[in-house]
């Protein structure tokens, strides 16, 4: 079956919660070097909030493409939507689902690029933010 | 603050990619993939002898550097295509140029163009962002 037919196109991800600990967005910063946030998290929870709380862990993602994780899914493209902060201590609801899985051939070879989309959103329901990731997973032993 | 079609965002500059850093990282995104871990990993992944950074870091940097440019800021839409890694010990350097500038609801909507390079090496990270800077009081 080609994967531009792919099944798993809107195919629904597991939902699941997250809170961003100060503490931990504190630590964040450290590591970028960004200044406090006096309230608010660091923007980029909205990728990491997303990946670490919906119920579906990257391994299992990749599974659901049939790629084994340990054969190196890149991080090709993020895009990132914000309705407004996230506040540190919120509780939130991660929900997401797969958008595409495509099969692309390069100079390297064939690979697919697995689409999926994650939003968080507020105790009243609101999207505070969308984000949409593009993993390429290289096809080696097919190509 | 708004910033006119042209302008100049940044640099931001991180001087040194730290090993310790990126293994906290890998922590906070829970990405278990030694390449940021150990550096033989990395080897063998064909990707030299020093561990890989994560490319979320490199979008954080860019973030940074919007925030940083246009003061009170807040950061609306980004996209980000990853091209190059970055590996413990690069310094990096982000940057970015205002492309449109159109009042809105609330303030004053910037479209910018950003990339993220590491210092005498490729391009790792570029993108787009949009930027709400308030109405000034």
């Amino acid at each position: 079956m080609s994967p531009a037919e792919s099944p798993l196109r809107g195919h629904e991800l597991p939902a699941g919660g997250f809170r961003v600990e100060p503490a931990e967005d504190g630590r964040l910063r450290e590591v970028l070097g960004s200044p406090a946030g006096a309230g608010e998290a660091h923007p980029l929870w909205a990728y990491i909030a997303a990946q670490r709380g919906i119920g579906v862990s990257v391994a299992e993602l990749c599974a659901l493409a049939e790629f084994d994780v340990a054969d190196g899914p890149l991080l090709g493209s993020v895009e990132i939507e914000l309705a407004g902060p996230i506040g540190a201590g919120e509780e939130l609801w991660v929900e997401g689902e797969i958008v595409d899985l495509v099969r692309k051939e390069g100079r390297s070879g064939r690979f697919d690029l697995l689409v999926f989309e994650e939003r968080l959103r507020d105790r009243e329901g609101r999207v505070v933010s969308r984000c949409r990731n593009t993993f390429v997973l290289p096809r080696r032993e097919e190509s | 603050m708004s910033l006119a079609p042209g302008a100049a965002l940044g640099p931001h500059l991180v001087a040194r990619v730290e090993p310790g850093k990126i293994a906290t990282l890998a922590m906070i995104l829970a990405d278990p993939n030694p390449i940021h871990l150990d550096p033989a990993a990395a080897a063998r992944a064909g990707l030299g002898d020093r561990v890989v950074s994560q490319g979320p870091a490199s979008i954080g940097y860019a973030i940074d550097m919007l925030l940083a440019a246009v003061a009170g800021a807040r950061l609306v839409r980004i996209d980000a295509r990853l091209t190059a890694n970055v590996f413990a010990g690069d310094a990096v350097r982000a940057a970015g140029v205002v492309e449109a500038a159109a009042e809105v609801e609330g303030g004053t909507e910037l479209r910018c163009r950003y990339w993220v390079e590491v210092e005498g090496g490729a391009r790792a990270v570029e993108g787009t962002a949009v930027l709400l800077s308030p109405a000034s009081s």
